[in-house]
């Protein structure tokens, strides 16, 4: 898609994919929490998501195959 | 001689030219004739000071469940409808095994507030697979129904509880890929799916469990019929969306599909939001792919009483989960004990403003009928309480039978609702008729359209707006022959007065099985409704001729495209 205006870099998810393992391969030059943590605070609507039910293969890991994991905070308004 | 004449009407064609004076004659099932005829025909329709316009097509509903019961799916065809998209955001009825169909039933309940009662007590579960779901609601069809397949339900077919566990397998998406085949052999006219919502338990819908690959090899298939793929981003939030129509382009060129995406909202805090995707769904078509947001006419306006969850009340847990989960008595109970009436409204205090505009629009008891029609910021200065505590004192005291309305919550700027539906790569859609019949109602956008923006504000021609829900969305869809007012077309075609059509005001009604309610609006101004020419609907006798055709079809039923001599 490099005939587009702007792009905010974002990902799709790999199976079994968690914050850290995006982190280590999306931000190769930050430590692992801070990598994590700038993740979390660019995709909030994963951050926030309600926990999955106990016992539920996805408990602990609220990211789901489908969602866009943004590795880059907000552009600014142009 | 002609089976039927719409006489001395403005022929407003679909087209978006300028309407002009002409008869309209129809042979069967189609249009034989327009311009001035002087022979008769079996039945007339005298169209003096009326626009004859093509039946409106609404592509985004959720009639599914009522098509069970109400082959006119009213009061939608009674507006002007003629054709409906029904198996949007992820969610039809079929296929669907037998073990499935209460937890199928949960989400329908969840996301579209179809309640479970209008199931057990409406819904003989007589088909499984899409085929026989299209036979069983064929039966008695009034309206033209172009019916997507939900992708959660497929990937329940296929891979049953591991849906909402696991991504598929390269052998579950193979055979993903042959149900769909089969879904749009029968007659779908596509596939939904969605990013966002949530089935029963609060917790994410199959659709949401699947990689990216999984849905490229479904849209691989809806590639080799040139079928719509239908999606539910994450609108609240304009980066996302515009990732979500980014991979939307991507398929969309690659297997040569349209898509669409809903809902897109315009309000006076996210102007700069819709610009900006407005600006990538321009790239995008500039790129050659086939982005449609859909943008419904009609402000944002929720109706709710204490019984039922409310959208309203989705962000505030304790809220939500007594009115979700509780039974009538308990949630009852929880607001008339007087520590959970002081939590729960320090839990929405935040929104004192909004509590204080609510319109208390009904209630049950002689006592509280002095209340009816003023809004409970007044309300509260005459009881001497805050308005979220008058809110939950009057519900406790109407036995939770007391109707709140949140008028105009959003997409209520005319001026800049107006500037989208012009948009010529807009697509007017988005009414969710036939869901969430507990908290607004979802009949009468084309009314709204026609009333509001053509007639009374005129920021949008009456051609345009007819091009729009009529021949924009049968080409975008791929719907042969509707659409346009032409000779050879099929006769889908609503009869309505320009100076009184508008959708009428939203009304509480007991008419679901199960003796359940809704809100719906009855529509003014319409004067005919014919599908596949047969008189569908009149304002003077009601529902008439059932007619209806499921679109575009099975394969085999499809007309054969053939070189002109």
């Amino acid at each position: 898609m490099s005939d587009l205006s702007v792009v905010r870099k974002s990902i799709l998810p790999e199976a079994g994919d968690s914050w850290a393992s995006i982190a280590g391969r999306e931000l190769p030059g930050l430590s692992e929490q801070e990598a994590v943590s700038s993740l979390q605070s660019w995709n909030l609507h994963v951050y926030m998501r309600a926990p999955a039910p106990e016992g539920s293969p996805r408990a602990g890991n609220p990211i789901l195959p489908s969602d866009v994991i943004f590795v880059e905070p907000p552009l600014a308004a142009s | 001689m002609y089976d039927l004449i719409i006489r001395n009407g403005t022929v407003v064609d679909g087209s978006g030219l300028p309407g002009y004076q002409a008869d309209v004659a129809v042979t069967g099932n189609r249009i034989a004739k327009i311009g001035r005829i002087t022979e008769e025909a079996g039945k007339e329709v005298d169209a003096t000071g009326k626009v004859v316009a093509p039946g409106f097509i609404d592509p985004h509903t959720h009639f599914d469940a009522q098509l069970l019961w109400d082959g006119a799916a009213k009061p939608a065809l009674s507006h002007g409808v003629t054709t409906i998209v029904p198996g949007n955001c992820s969610l039809s009825l079929a296929p669907l095994k037998a073990d499935h169909r209460m937890r199928l039933v949960g989400m329908f309940n969840q996301i579209e507030e179809m309640p479970y009662k209008a199931f057990r007590e409406g819904v003989v579960w007589d088909w499984e697979t899409f085929s026989e779901y299209i036979t069983r609601i064929r039966k008695g069809l009034a309206i033209n129904v172009a019916p997507l397949v939900g992708h959660s339900v497929i990937r329940l077919w296929v891979m049953n509880d591991a849906a909402t566990e696991r991504t598929a397998t390269d052998e579950e998406i193979a055979e993903m890929q042959d149900v769909l085949r089969e879904c749009l052999d029968a007659g779908a006219a596509g596939l939904s799916t969605s990013y966002v919502d949530m089935d029963e338990k609060l917790q994410p819908v199959p659709s949401r469990y699947a990689e990216a690959r999984e849905v490229e090899a479904l849209a691989e298939v809806l590639g080799e019929y040139g079928r719509m793929l239908q999606i539910v981003p994450e609108f609240y939030d304009p980066d996302l969306t515009i990732a979500r129509l980014d991979q939307l382009a991507e398929l969309s060129i690659k297997y040569q599909i349209p898509t669409t995406f809903s809902p897109l909202f315009v309000n006076s805090d996210n102007v700069a939001s819709v610009d900006k995707v407005m600006e990538r769904v321009d790239e995008q078509f500039a790129r050659g792919a086939r982005v449609w947001p859909q943008v419904q006419t009609r402000p944002i306006d929720i109706s709710f009483s204490f019984a039922v969850p409310s959208l309203l009340f989705i962000r505030f847990r304790n809220w939500y989960n007594i009115m979700r989960f509780g039974t009538h008595e308990e949630i009852r109970a929880h607001f008339a004990d007087p520590e959970n009436r002081k939590a729960r409204a320090a839990e929405v205090a935040e929104l004192k403003d909004l509590w204080a505009g609510l319109v208390l629009r009904q209630v049950k008891t002689d006592a509280n009928q002095k209340y009816v029609g003023k809004t409970l910021g007044e309300i509260a200065r005459d009881r001497g309480v805050t308005p979220v505590e008058a809110m939950i004192d009057i519900s406790v005291e109407e036995d939770l039978d007391a109707h709140f309305l949140a008028a105009s919550m959003g997409h209520n700027d005319d001026g800049r609702v107006a500037r989208l539906l012009n948009h010529p790569r807009v697509h007017i859609g988005a009414s969710d008729g036939g869901a969430h019949i507990l908290s607004f109602s979802t009949y009468g956008d084309t009314g709204y359209l026609l009333a509001r923006f053509v007639r009374d504000l005129k920021t949008v021609r009456m051609e345009d707006a007819i091009k729009k829900v009529t021949s924009d969305t049968a080409s975008i869809w791929g719907i042969p022959e509707r659409g346009l007012l032409q000779k050879g077309y099929i006769a889908d075609i609503t009869v309505f007065d320009p100076e009184k059509i508008d959708r009428g005001v939203e009304k509480f009604v007991q008419d679901v099985p199960g003796d359940g309610s809704r809100y719906v609006r009855d529509s003014h101004g319409v004067d005919t409704v014919i599908v596949g020419g047969g008189i569908a609907w009149s304002a003077r006798d009601g529902y008439q001729d059932a007619r209806g055709e499921i679109l575009p079809g099975a394969r085999e039923s499809q007309p054969e495209l053939v070189a002109a001599e």
